[in-house]
């Protein structure tokens, strides 16, 4: 079990991480969403003890570690790059952690060989031991990165943009494997990336990182159907954030008044997932009873296999998506130009204060 | 570049030129070693061919006035010196290039005193560790007062290849080893050093070609057991013979036939390499 | 959940292995070395130059009369200029010759095999030592020498031509010989990492050949010529050896006067010469290095 207490790290008078406070339980795979900026490498590095923090504690299983050198941390890192060694096999790329290190090296070169051969087949890459690194996939590459660092039984592995350089297909099919390795070995993953749905998909537990600070630490469903900020809203990449303001009970968004829930407060940011709203058929303009509705103009359609996106343009020229799954129904076309009108349930509406935070009274819908 | 192809001609053509102008004096070397025996002189025009200079050099001529090239000792002094000076500053370029991998307060300074010892002629380095070694009454020896001045000399090349080798190499693998618990200095010795062996390689290549051939420093500091540059130049003042160039000639096509054993055997690991390769695998899971 | 801030104050983490120290470890080894047998030999040198010269012996009481004759006698001062002189023409002849080759390889020759193959080409002359390398110029340029041989056989004179050996002339025709090969390395290697699309940009956009050599190709080469041009300069600068062999005694530098007067241990004089030529080149090297550092700003 890992803590982090006030981490903190300045670059060039910028501050990269600042007062970064987290916990990371044991046997469990724990995700951090970081867009670019947000200071997800730097944190990865100062908990592997490649940078040392300016201010803040990290403690593993009781023990401070912040200044302790990297070898002897006992955390495993996979690197974006992988960083295989070029000059060994696949073999001694996996065995070489068990055979080098100062803690309990592995002497007995049969039970390296059996190990590692244990390990190659956990992660799919049985009889090529002897092969040399320059000649396999980057997907297979990623794998011996992968059981290098596990085959030295870490208390938890970092693991930096695992499936960044992968092509989709091969992304997805990762997603499954490296969350049944995980669970086979019982080691917490500590997932960082920049692609929210796979923190999303892969995660017990997301972390929300936002310019060198944690905003949101919830599973994914909360995180995703609950974001506790307007940043972390944006982030995750599936509502709608309209600005403005709340006048005499509406919410108004430049020349639209928009219906509001109740306990409104004085919110800035009205969101709405971008699968929440309705298109009303043509020609309608008030909307049913208990529902918030806005007048939009049709722009495009997006169709991404199972689902299709139509993007609308409010009033004030703002892009506003309507998603839809083609489960449900067959896709409809719509004209450019023309006007609809959108309407949604106000129990899916968040309500954002004027410094971000979630106005959690509003809130009634969402999953618990 | 169509419209350069006169421009590529006349170019080509230059370099063929610039190439002859090059080794011109090789060429001319190369047929006055085949010069007549012992009476011919070191210039034109070639009274007889003959080999005499060759056997000359090679100690297999019968004796004549003209002595033999006063090698052999001169010669195993070079190569001695040369591999040691080889050695040290190749070690002073790794250690001072691998200081250099992260910033330090004071970088700049080190770099230009480093690099200093490239860029002051011979002569005056000669001049003035012959001044010190006088002053403190230590004697001028080619392993002692030359060595440090050979080192002095090749240890900046040796280093700015080493710099260049390191700025390119990918720290990712030795902070990959240390997260694996393996400690700095064994990952050095597993991780880091087998990667830069070649850049090393080179830089030892440099340092021996240069000692080997160093002349002015040597001048001054070598004290009365000469290296062979030394000896060469000694034969300046008096007269110069035939037997000189077939040396030169001799010398060169060992140093040549080197370098192509060298790229063979280069030549022959990297396909050796590849043959153990058996393709690379479409992107299954 | 929000994340909620840590309670406990949380201090600046103590450094606790030699990180600091492992740099100096490092750099001790080189940097003693250097001062011991570089700065402290060059020290002397100038320290050496204000003492006073016995016939044969040196005493460390300073004056400054050894200066005095240097820069007094026309002799001395002369071989100052002449140094100069011959330095900035073998400069001037090196960049002259051996900037068309190296733009041949540079930036003529595609295939990265024939390039490597030309330059090593250039270089094997080199492994015939130095000094044998300046005696066969004598065969190459004498009165019946090689040269004059091919002319005369050529018919493109009747007289051989006698002003090649034992003259000024023959001194920088073989330098510029040996020392060419520095002026091409370093510029074929500046115009080989020219990115072809900017040439490309260029003549799409309508430049002419001249144009894009003076504007693109010959300032991207500029770090080259500057690195060749102090390449060439210290060992110009530095040089005896090519001067006292091609000459017969008639051309006298910097270099050959420190040697004579070493020879006859006139110790202080020779280290004023001495100090001359590191002033020479101290100024030479920093100017050629604001070249270059002003075309970075640029």
């Amino acid at each position: 079990m890992m803590e982090l207490h006030g981490l903190g790290k300045t670059f060039g008078g910028k501050a990269a991480i600042a007062d970064l406070s987290l916990r990371v339980e044991d046997d469990e795979y724990l995700t951090l969403l970081g867009p670019s900026g947000s200071g997800k490498s730097t944190m990865l590095r100062l908990i592997a003890g490649l940078e040392l923090p300016d201010t803040g504690r990290i403690e593993l299983n009781g023990e401070d570690i912040t200044t302790r050198p990297t070898h002897l941390r006992g955390l495993g890192f996979v690197q974006q790059n992988y960083a295989l060694f070029p000059h060994m096999t696949v073999g001694d790329n996996v065995a070489f952690g068990l055979r080098n290190r100062i803690v309990d090296p592995v002497t007995d070169e049969t039970a390296v060989a059996r190990r590692v051969g244990e390990m190659l087949e956990l992660v799919g890459l049985q009889g090529l031991d002897s092969r040399m690194v320059g000649q396999i996939s980057g997907g297979q590459k990623q794998r011996v990165s992968l059981a290098r660092t596990l085959i030295t039984e870490p208390k938890v592995c970092l693991l930096d943009e695992p499936l960044g350089a992968l092509d989709a297909n091969l992304r997805e099919r990762m997603t499954v494997e490296l969350r049944k390795i995980r669970a086979a070995l019982g080691v917490t993953f500590f997932h960082v990336t920049g692609n929210e749905s796979e923190a999303l998909a892969m995660g017990d537990r997301m972390i929300v990182l936002d310019e060198g600070r944690a905003i949101q630490i919830d599973t994914p469903d909360a995180v995703f159907h609950t974001p506790a900020s307007v940043r972390a809203a944006k982030f995750v990449n599936a509502y709608n954030i309209l600005d403005g303001k709340v006048e005499a009970s509406a919410f108004v968004h430049g020349d639209q008044r928009l219906a509001l829930p109740t306990g409104a407060g004085d919110a800035a940011h009205y969101a709405l997932r971008i699968d929440a709203p309705e298109i009303e058929p043509a020609g309608t303009t008030t909307p049913a009873p208990g529902r918030a509705s806005m007048m939009a103009t049709f722009v495009a359609s997006e169709f991404m296999g199972s689902r299709v996106v139509h993007f609308f343009k409010c009033s004030d020229g703002a892009l506003f998506e309507v998603e839809r799954h083609l489960s449900r129904s067959d896709p409809v076309e719509y004209r450019g130009g023309e006007q609809r009108l959108l309407s949604w349930d106000l129990d899916s509406v968040l309500l954002f204060d004027a410094s971000g935070r979630r106005i959690a009274a509003a809130q009634t819908k969402g999953a618990a | 570049m169509q419209q350069l192809t006169a421009t590529r001609w006349v170019l080509a053509l230059y370099t063929a030129l610039f190439l002859a102008f090059l080794y011109g004096p090789f060429v001319v070397m190369a047929i006055l070693s085949f010069q007549q025996g012992p009476e011919g002189g070191p210039q034109f025009p070639i009274i007889e061919w003959s080999t005499f200079w060759y056997k000359h050099v090679l100690g297999f001529a019968p004796p004549s006035r003209v002595a033999p090239l006063p090698i052999g000792e001169a010669l195993t002094r070079s190569l001695t010196l040369a591999f040691a000076t080889m050695v040290v500053s190749t070690v002073l370029g790794t250690l001072t290039a691998q200081a250099f991998r992260t910033h330090f307060k004071g970088s700049g300074f080190v770099f230009y005193l480093v690099v200093l010892g490239m860029m002051v002629p011979g002569v005056l380095l000669g001049l003035g560790m012959a001044l010190v070694a006088d002053q403190m009454d230590i004697a001028r020896t080619w392993w002692g007062t030359a060595f440090v001045l050979h080192v002095v000399y090749t240890y900046p090349f040796a280093f700015l290849v080493m710099l260049a080798i390191f700025n390119r190499f990918d720290k990712g693998v030795e902070e990959a080893a240390w997260a694996l618990g393996v400690p700095p200095g064994r990952t050095f010795r597993k991780v880091t050093f087998p990667m830069i062996f070649p850049g090393v390689l080179s830089a030892m290549l440099f340092a021996l070609t240069l000692s080997y051939d160093e002349f002015p420093r040597t001048l001054f500091t070598g004290g009365s057991e000469v290296t062979m540059p030394i000896a060469i130049y000694g034969t300046f003042a008096v007269e110069i013979h035939p037997n000189l160039f077939a040396f030169g000639v001799l010398t060169t096509l060992f140093s040549f036939s080197l370098l192509a054993i060298y790229g063979i055997l280069m030549s022959a690991s990297v396909r050796r390499a590849n043959a153990r390769a058996t393709g690379i695998q479409e992107d299954v899971a | 959940m929000v994340a909620t801030p840590d309670i406990a104050a949380p201090s600046a983490p103590k450094q606790s292995f030699l990180n600091r120290n492992r740099h100096y470890v490092l750099l001790a080894p080189g940097v003693i070395w250097m001062v011991l047998f570089l700065i402290v030999p060059l020290a002397m040198m100038v320290y050496v130059s204000f003492w006073t010269q016995t016939t044969f012996a040196i005493k460390p009481d300073l004056t400054l009369k050894s200066w005095a004759t240097f820069f007094g006698s026309e002799t001395y001062f002369g071989a100052l200029l002449r140094t100069l002189r011959i330095w900035l023409t073998v400069l001037f002849l090196t960049l002259l010759i051996g900037y068309p080759t190296a733009l041949f390889i540079g930036q003529f020759v595609r295939n990265k095999t024939v390039q490597t193959v030309l330059l090593v080409a250039c270089v094997i002359p080199f492994w015939t030592s130095f000094l044998i390398r300046v005696l066969a110029w004598r065969p190459m340029l004498g009165k019946e020498g090689a040269i004059n041989i091919v002319l005369q056989k050529l018919g493109l004179i009747a007289q051989p031509i006698e002003v090649l050996l034992f003259t000024e002339l023959s001194v920088i025709i073989g330098m510029v010989q040996i020392y060419v090969v520095f002026m091409v390395g370093p510029i074929a290697f500046m115009l080989a990492r020219i990115d072809e699309s900017l040439i490309e940009a260029a003549r799409d956009l309508g430049a002419s050949s001249w144009t894009i050599f003076r504007k693109i190709i010959f300032p991207l080469s500029l770090p080259g010529v500057v690195v060749g041009a102090i390449f060439v300069s210290v060992m110009v600068l530095g040089e005896f050896a090519t001067a006292s062999a091609l000459s017969g005694r008639k051309v006298n530098l910097l270099g050959n006067i420190i040697v004579t007067q070493v020879g006859s241990l006139k110790w202080a004089f020779a280290a004023v010469v001495g100090v001359v030529l590191t002033v020479v080149m101290a100024a030479v090297i920093t100017g050629l290095l604001r070249i270059v550092n002003l075309r970075r700003e640029l």
